[in-house]
């Protein structure tokens, strides 16, 4: 009766170590991924999903690998432009890479940066002409949004500007900013768009 | 007995540690005593304040420790030395209470506590808005005593900015008509940006909007250069709205020589102020491509004809910039930039953003009447230094634009 009571007692032992292994490990495994995520958060690339690729894609090819992308936003101080580092699988195909680069600029903000495209705006389309142009169509929200002055308004053509130029130094040249598919002579009122801009070498 | 019994065994158990404290409150002493002073002479010198004299051109004269009695401004006599003669000497009186202040050919007395000066040989005496006093057992004069009697003793204009102490010395006779001058006459189009219902510019947090004040501020502008005999129209002269090709038509139909675009700033950053000139500079920093679409050829055309104009605009960005530092705490910045009010029009012009309403400071200034007026007063002599720079053919002086910075 004695040795019965032995034997029991030693598997329940046996047993509760292992529950507490298991739990323990659990727990250990909980924090790891818990900090990973927290340093990950903290670095300024942020990883963002692949968009899924269309179906006219060749199914044998292989997906794109993550590229970074320098988005330019407002630093804290609101005063001046610093490219922020993206990671995304950009589109083979250019037009759609151009679309995948600007949509991201108005979507993408991370914490402690502020963008100069007003919230709402929506990238209508993009196309990219033969002189290496640029055309990209923006909802009528980029100019009714906006805050107005030539300071701002200069940032907000400045940023989608060295966004284009720094993510397609070789394919685009200029860029002519649309308004839900027309010719716009300004944003708010000051800087003359009526004709493709580039930046200075 | 007692004490120094146990002074010696002290000193027998820890005779080091017995040297450092007598040492260490005379270094701790020390220490905070050279940090007080250090922190008195930091402090004094932070916190001095100054009045500047400069010239016309905007140049430092002299600049002068002020202190301050009841809101009102004091000056050391000395200071008559460096801004109205050198060779000035001066006695005090201290029983009678009588300051005698000696230049090469005048004698000015004044008596602590009154406002009347008298000048001697042949001036009538001065009634100054604030009487001299004593602070710190030495006479000292109000800032009223330079604005009032350097007119009289060195035949100049004084021009005081109360709100940064800077009075500007000028010769006289800079804002005379200029008809009665034999200058060239220039007709001057004024274009008060935006207006009308659906462009209202930007927005101070106040409600005030970029359109209304554009509008004061030109309607001031037109009224003071009028009153100095300079021909200015404006492209709106109420809340209505007008594209570009309409102002650009009023400036033609008026036969206007000079084209300037009055707006408001705004920023992202609550902190950006102060006012800024642009330039149509199509070198800027944004800038139109060397190839454009055939379809384009007009309107290349049309930019090409403002580049035509360049340097004039230039010359009047300097001498704006030149009138209008003296109303601003940091020079005032001359920027080059495709800007629409500019891009086709067939005369020197220029676009001035006024103050941006973005910022508090800013938005206070541009609301206040006096603030207007100032300006206003100010951008007539900058018409004026521009017009008699043509007719001298003197280039005004000024700092080259620059191109706009998007990264900090």
């Amino acid at each position: 009766m004695d040795i019965k009571v032995k034997h029991h007692n030693s598997a329940g032992f046996s047993r509760l170590l292992v529950i507490w292994g298991i739990t323990l490990g659990a727990i250990a495994i909980c924090l790891g991924v818990t900090l990973y995520i927290i340093e990950r958060s903290k670095q300024t690339v942020i990883p963002i999903p692949p968009p899924p690729l269309p179906a006219a894609a060749n199914p044998l090819e292989a997906p794109p690998e993550p590229q970074e992308v320098n988005l330019f936003l407002l630093d804290t101080t609101a005063m001046g432009l610093v490219p922020v580092k993206i990671e995304r699988r950009l589109h083979r195909e250019l037009t759609q890479r151009l679309n995948q680069v600007v949509t991201a600029l108005i979507q993408e903000t991370p914490p402690n940066f502020r963008n100069t495209i007003p919230r709402g705006t929506e990238l209508n389309g993009v196309y990219i002409d033969s002189q290496q142009t640029a055309y990209l169509d923006f909802s009528n929200h980029l100019t009714d949004g906006h805050i107005g002055g030539t300071t701002a308004e200069f940032l907000t053509v400045t940023a989608i500007l060295k966004t284009v130029f720094d993510a397609f130094p070789d394919d685009i040249r200029q860029v002519q900013i649309l308004i839900d598919g027309k010719n716009i002579e300004t944003i708010a009122g000051h800087l003359n768009l009526s004709q493709p801009l580039h930046l200075p070498q | 007995m007692t004490t120094r019994t146990h002074s010696t065994v002290y000193n027998e158990k820890a005779p080091e540690r017995c040297v450092n404290t007598d040492t260490v409150p005379v270094k701790i002493g020390a220490l905070f005593l050279s940090m007080l002073v250090f922190a008195i002479t930091l402090g004094s010198f932070a916190q001095a304040p100054i009045a500047r004299f400069i010239d016309a051109n905007g140049k430092t004269v002299a600049e002068v420790q002020v202190q301050y009695q009841n809101e009102h401004v004091y000056l050391p006599v000395d200071a008559v030395k460096q801004v109205i003669d050198p060779e000035t000497t001066h006695q005090y009186n201290h029983p009678r209470q009588r300051l005698t202040l000696k230049t090469k050919d005048r004698e000015i007395r004044l008596q602590i506590g009154r406002p009347t000066v008298t000048i001697d040989p042949g001036a009538e005496p001065v009634t100054l808005a604030t009487p001299p006093v004593i602070i710190a057992q030495q006479p000292m004069l109000p800032i009223d005593f330079f604005i009032q009697l350097l007119p009289i003793l060195n035949d100049v204009e004084v021009i005081y900015n109360s709100r940064l102490n800077r009075l500007q010395i000028r010769p006289k006779d800079t804002l005379i008509p200029i008809e009665t001058n034999g200058t060239q006459d220039l007709t001057i189009i004024v274009d008060p940006g935006h207006g009308g219902p659906d462009d209202r510019g930007c927005a101070g947090s106040t409600g005030i909007l970029e359109k209304d004040i554009a509008l004061t501020f030109a309607k001031q502008l037109q009224w003071t250069s009028r009153q100095h005999g300079i021909q200015v129209y404006l492209t709106r002269e109420t809340d209505t709205q007008k594209t570009h090709f309409e102002r650009i038509q009023v400036g033609k139909q008026k036969r206007g020589q000079l084209f300037l675009s009055l707006h408001c700033n705004a920023s992202f950053s609550p902190h950006e102020k102060g006012i800024r000139i642009y330039v149509n500079n199509p070198k800027g920093q944004l800038r139109f491509p060397s190839t454009t679409k055939p379809a384009l050829t007009g309107q290349r055309l049309k930019i090409l004809a403002q580049a035509n104009y360049l340097k004039q605009s230039k010359d009047l960005a300097y001498a704006l910039q030149t009138e209008l530092n003296f109303l601003t705490e940091t020079p005032i910045q001359i920027i080059d930039l495709p800007l629409i009010a500019l891009s086709d029009t067939y005369m020197p012009a220029v676009v001035l953003e006024l103050g941006y309403l973005s910022n508090v400071e800013d938005l206070e200034k541009l609301s206040n009447s006096e603030y207007t007026a100032s300006v206003a007063q100010a951008m007539t002599r900058a018409f004026q230094r521009y017009i008699s720079a043509i007719n001298q053919n003197i280039p005004p002086e000024g700092v080259e634009p620059q191109t706009p910075t998007s990264s900090r």
